[in-house]
């Protein structure tokens, strides 16, 4: 129970991390002369645009495996969409690992798909069972 | 439990397929600096000769462009994966 806690909330802070950079980029980049660099370089007003919702989407994700930490047996739900979630982030990097257009990165996707991948089985096997939560 | 193990399955085939994909070396191959080592330094003007090459084709064969003389030529270039 204490390791889904710990798990929940470490990958919550980061996800929360990760989130608010990418709405934030949004901003930075319309602001006066604001543009991205390094990666993001080239990425545009669309891809700020979609980045931007992404990092909706992790800030929420990250509040709710925060909440899952604070009551982890209230949010055993929470493990299983997030396991869902993790394989489904690393399969689309695999596919972009394949396809090679996003070389400039060099392994760096499949070293990504792999952690992944291990945090989804963490999720699988740390969240509380349902006999655990139901008592 | 069942679940679990469903779900562990699939994650533990997902990350075989991930260590099997080829390293990033092997996408290298293709790559410039590698395509320049290959070849030695050649300049195309257009309306002159194409300078004279030779390349594999599909089945490992050297093929030399002035085999090729009195034969329309296309070539084209094409990204490959390398498998």
């Amino acid at each position: 129970m204490v390791a889904y806690q710990i798990l929940c909330g470490l990958m919550g802070v980061a996800w929360l991390v990760v989130g608010a950079s990418l709405f934030s980029m949004f901003f930075a980049f319309h602001s006066p002369g604001g543009r991205s660099g390094g990666l993001f370089a080239t990425m545009g007003p669309q891809g700020h645009y979609l980045a931007a919702f992404a990092g909706c989407a992790l800030i929420t994700w990250a509040l709710l495996l925060l909440a899952a930490a604070r009551r982890p047996l209230e949010g055993r739900a929470v493990g299983t969409a997030t396991a869902l979630g993790l394989v489904l982030c690393a399969s689309y990097r695999m596919v972009a690992w394949v396809v090679g257009d996003y070389a400039a990165v060099a392994d760096l996707l499949r070293i990504e798909s792999a952690v992944f991948l291990t945090l989804a089985l963490g999720f699988v096997w740390l969240r509380p069972a349902r006999v655990e939560a139901a008592t | 439990m069942i679940g679990r193990i469903l779900a562990t399955v699939v994650i533990v085939g997902l990350l075989g397929f991930d260590f099997m994909l080829p390293r990033f070396e092997m996408l290298q191959q293709g790559r410039d600096p590698v395509a320049r080592a290959d070849a030695p330094a050649a300049v195309v003007v257009v309306d002159e000769p194409m300078p004279d090459f030779t390349l594999p084709d599909l089945d490992g064969v050297p093929v030399t462009l002035s085999s090729l003389q009195g034969h329309r030529v296309l070539l084209t270039f094409e990204r490959s994966v390398d498998w």
